[in-house]
Order: C-alpha cells, then structure tokens, then sequence
C-alpha cells in the first residue's frame, strides 16, 4: 500500500502580499512561503493513516508514505518539511516546462507523478490558500480515472476491502458517507485535524530521506501538457479589491467608536 | 446575433435547488440567449463527480460541435457539487476552468476577462481564458440583479451518454447531520460572531458577552471552530449555518469567501478588526478599525448601561 500527499507551497497569507509592477501578479520578493493550510492537514491525515495501521497491525504492511509537489527550487524546503513529519520520501516535479502551468496542467503533471509512484490512495487539500480553484486534486483523479470526493472530513482504510470510507462535506451542515474503491483521489477540507510540529528528530532524519526530481522526460508527459504551454487559463491583473457596499468607517478611540456605533444601530431601530 | 456571442449554457441541478439566479444574470451580460442544461437524479442515477461530469461533457460537446465557429461559455452555481465536478468537466471538455468568479467583461478586442478573488479576497485576479470552451462557475451573491432575467427558452434534460455505464464511481452509504445543539442561527434576528482575532478560548467571553448584552445568538468563524474555542454548532459560513440576521456583528473575523457567503445577506453588517484591509470590511455597512478587545467590552459597557444591568 502507498498513500501519495500532493502539496503545494504558497506564500503565507498572513504578510500582506504586493502587486508587482507589471501588475500582473505577487511581487515574490521577500514574500515567505508555508504549505498551503488544507494540505498540511491532508499530510496529518495520510501520517495519522499510517499510524493507524502500525498500531492495528503491529507496523507489518504499513503503508508508504510519498509526498509531491510541483515548483521551483523554493519547493524543495516545503518537501523537506513534510520529511520531517514523518513522510517516508518526496517527489519533487522541477522542469522549465513546468512554469505558468493551470490547474489543468499542473493535475495532468502530478498526475503522471503519483501514477508512476503506484499510490493507492491519493490526498491533497481541497482548495489552496492563494489561488483556491479547488481543481488539481479533481484533474489529477479524472486524468487517471480514479474515484474522486472533495471536501472531505474523515478517512478511514479499509486494506482488506481495498476500499476507503470517506465522509463529505455538504452544504448547510449536512455530511455524506462515501465508500471509494482504491484507487481513489481525496480531497481534504481545512480543519479536519491538528497538523502536527516537526520534532528536532524529524527535521534531521528528513535530511537523510530521498528527495527525487522529476523533469516532463522522466514522467513521460508532453512538455506541450504542462506548465504556460497547457494552461487554459492565463491571469492579465491583479489588484486590490474595491471596497464596496459604501459602508461608513467608524473612527475614534474604542469608547467613542462604541458610542457612535450604537448610535447608529439606534437610529436604525436595531436594539 | 453578433458572431462574437458565445454560445451560453447554464447548468442547473435539480436535486440541489435553485442558485441559478446569478447565473442567469452572468448569462445577460454576456449577451446571449443561453440554453439551460438540467441535471437530473431520476434521469441521471445518483450523484457521482464522475458520471455528471461525463453526461454534461457529452452534451456540451454535441452542443458545440453545431455551432462551430463559437465558443462556448458553460456557467455553473459555485456549489459543493459543482465545486466536486465542474473541474471534470472542464478537463474532458478541454475547457478552460474558471471557478468563483465574481464579474465578467470584455476587454479591447472583445476577448472575455472573468474577475474571481484570490489570496483568501485579499486581492482579485482578472483571467482570460486560452480555450474555445470556457467552464466557470458563479460565486453565490457575486451578480446581483433588481430584475430576475427570464429563465431560458431552451431546456435540455441530461442523459447518459448511450456508450457510459451509468455505475457510479463511489458508494453512497449515508447523510448525518454535521452537528446538533441548542444554538439558533438560522432563525436569530441578531447574530454575534467570534473570529480569530478574538485569540483563545479563555478569550471566547468578550463575544459571548456582547451577545448576551444584544440578546444576540453567539457565531463563530471557520477558525475558531477548528481550534476548538467554540463547538461546531456554532459556525456560520457555507460550510456551517447560512444566516441573514438583522444585525449580524463580525468580531475579528478577517472574511473568507466561505464567511461572506454563509453571512452576506445580513441587514445590517458590523465589523472590527486590527487589519484595515480585512475582506469582512468590503461587506460592513458600519466598520471600526481597532481591537475587538477594546470594542467589544466598551459596547457590552454601554448596552448594559443602557439596559440598567
């Protein structure tokens, strides 16, 4: 059994992000860069996965553990992270080809990745924290035509059955229970669990754990297939939203702020 | 009918409602007459990402393979589900995939141009789409309309595709209800929400004490919810309780897509956050830049002045 978790590296959306000049995308100078925030939960939940076999079964058939992720050099400190956290080793998809690249194209590249690793089962975060399209994960399970759920809560494996019950997210606080046969593709929601800290143990065994590169050659991809050449979509602007609505900013220290707030709501019939 | 008039479909499912709405609208300003594709349970088998995606890609297909010298733009409600397959589709259709947009036009050369927001709606992004087929799906609350448009005049039931085995992908075992508990959003005239900034769950009373000084019911953000400050039942947002309160007051909560679309159509929206450029602002009639620790006590203070408490 292998359990393959694609992540992907984004910058940290606490720092407020600038435009660069061209005005069409982030400046990446000093921005820092962090695992986007449903991925990291979607690595504790492959990690707490593969504990829950050791501790069942006494760690004989524990699965493996790999990690993905597409990007440049920068990347590689985001595998590293997830190495020291227990992941057994990384796959890292780096080639010029690779830049510019969609959700289309970046799925179809990752998809080749956890086809030739022979994962069995597949989890990425649901959405990313910067572009947030909700997409790679359901073009990486439809390039390979393997069952797919988004927004998912809980996993549990079921090795026997070669199965996997998932529960789902739906709208207006409803779940639903799936069963999926492996291999299957699943998409994790934020939240579901507490992603964990590397201990000072992990951190310096990960610099021991194969990190392997990939190019579009090795993965067996059209270099066409990917990166700016496969993207459907391309980005022209990016800007700061207009504030809308015409809402009133209330000024003032906290006390004044306070009283003319409710002198507002007042007005408005509202207490 | 101009020749740079794309072909427009609006897909509506019928088990999962209406939200068709702004769909309809985004289709106006796009100039066509669009043709409603319905996607049925009783025609279609149950749900499965894989099986909707298929049946819609053949029709969309046969749909452009008509009309030749087109594109062609299918627009979706930004649902779970559709969230779940619409990247399918637009992987089978070899579309361009384009979700939560939240405004369309077109730019010098008559090309489309999709605004979605990115960087959790710190920012937006303008994107043009490199395919003749374009998948989008709307953000809920994204086109607004005083007039709802006539409903399309074509309506197209969903088959299976003579050549698909209609066996879905997936097993459905069961639905459970998320949550269950003594707290009422969905019918509160006025709702209080705790978001992060309010920093801890020993920290959680300074909302909890407005809320009892406005009568209010006490909210939570997505956040404040996975760290455990608050039970689940307690969470507003698409993913927890839509709510339209009255007067819903949004204490540190910065304003995710989720927050905004489960909250947006309060009456009267109040804000406090430290970040100026927190995206909850965008949607506050009444904003006040500073510490919800400094804030809130002060309007607890006075209400229960007022109230002679």
């Amino acid at each position: 059994m292998r359990i393959g978790v694609c992540i992907k590296q984004v910058p940290d959306t606490d720092a407020h992000p600038r435009i660069a000049d061209s005005g069409d995308h982030i400046d990446d100078d000093d921005l820092s860069w962090v695992i986007s925030s449903c991925d990291l939960c979607a690595l504790e939940e492959a990690l707490l996965l593969v504990e829950a076999v050791e501790e069942e079964e006494g760690g004989i058939d524990r699965p493996e553990l790999v990690v993905f992720s597409l990007g440049p050099a920068r990347v590689e400190e985001a595998l590293r992270k997830a190495l020291a956290l227990g992941v057994d080793r990384a796959v890292h998809l780096e080639d010029a080809a690779f830049r510019g690249g969609d959700a289309m194209a970046d799925g179809r590249a990752l998809a080749a990745a956890v086809d030739r690793e022979g994962c069995d089962l597949v989890l990425a975060g649901a959405q990313s924290d910067d572009l947030g399209q909700a997409a790679t994960p359901a073009v990486i399970a439809g390039t390979l035509g393997r069952p797919y759920a988004w927004l998912v809560i809980a996993v549990e494996l079921d090795a026997a059955s070669r199965s996997v019950r998932a529960v789902r997210e739906l709208e207006g606080g409803m779940n639903e229970v799936l069963r999926l046969e492996l291999p299957a593709v699943l998409a994790v929601q934020a939240g579901i669990n507490k992603p964990r800290f590397a201990s000072l143990r992990g951190t310096l065994q990960a610099r021991r754990k194969p990190l392997e590169k990939v190019d579009c050659a090795m993965l067996g991809v059209e270099p066409g297939q990917v990166g700016k050449a496969g993207a459907r979509i391309e980005t022209m602007a990016v800007r700061v939203p207009p504030t809308g609505g015409g809402g009133l900013r209330i000024a003032g220290d906290a006390a004044e702020a306070a009283a003319e707030l409710l002198a507002h709501l007042e007005r408005e019939a509202l207490l | 009918m101009s020749r740079q008039e794309p072909l427009v479909w609006i897909v509506e499912n019928v088990g999962s409602g209406p939200g068709s709405r702004e769909t309809l609208v985004c289709a106006q300003l796009l100039g066509s007459d669009p043709r409603l594709a319905r996607l049925d349970e009783d025609r279609l088998g149950p749900y499965s990402p894989g099986v909707f995606a298929k049946a819609l890609g053949a029709l969309i297909a046969s749909g452009s393979r008509e009309r030749k010298s087109r594109s062609t733009v299918v627009l979706l409600p930004h649902t779970y589900q559709v969230a779940e397959f619409a990247p399918r589709l637009a992987l089978l259709l070899g579309a361009a995939y384009i979700p939560s947009i939240s405004g369309v036009h077109r730019d010098g050369e008559g090309g489309l141009r999709f605004r979605r927001s990115i960087l959790q709606a710190r920012l937006e992004a303008e994107v043009r789409p490199r395919a003749r087929t374009i998948v989008a799906t709307v953000q809920s609350g994204a086109f607004s309309s005083d007039e709802t448009p006539a409903p399309p005049r074509q309506v197209v039931e969903v088959c299976l595709p003579a050549d698909m085995e209609p066996r879905p992908e997936r097993e459905i075992l069961g639905r459970e209800a998320a949550s269950a508990g003594g707290v009422d959003l969905a019918g509160a005239e006025r709702i209080v929400t705790a978001g992060r900034g309010v920093g801890g769950a020993d920290q959680v009373s300074v909302a909890a004490d407005l809320a009892a000084a406005l009568d209010a019911e006490l909210g939570a953000s997505r956040p404040v919810v996975d760290n455990g400050w608050l039970p689940r039942e307690h969470q507003v947002g698409s993913s927890g309780h839509l709510v339209a309160p009255k007067l819903y007051v949004a204490l540190g909560v910065s304003g995710s897509i989720q927050h905004l679309m489960g909250m947006s159509g309060s009456r009267v929206i109040v804000a406090v956050n430290t970040d100026p450029e927190a995206p909850i602002f965008s949607l506050a009639h009444y904003g006040i830049v500073g510490d919800l620790h400094d804030v809130a006590p002060a309007l607890t203070g006075l209400l229960n002045e007022r109230a002679g408490r």
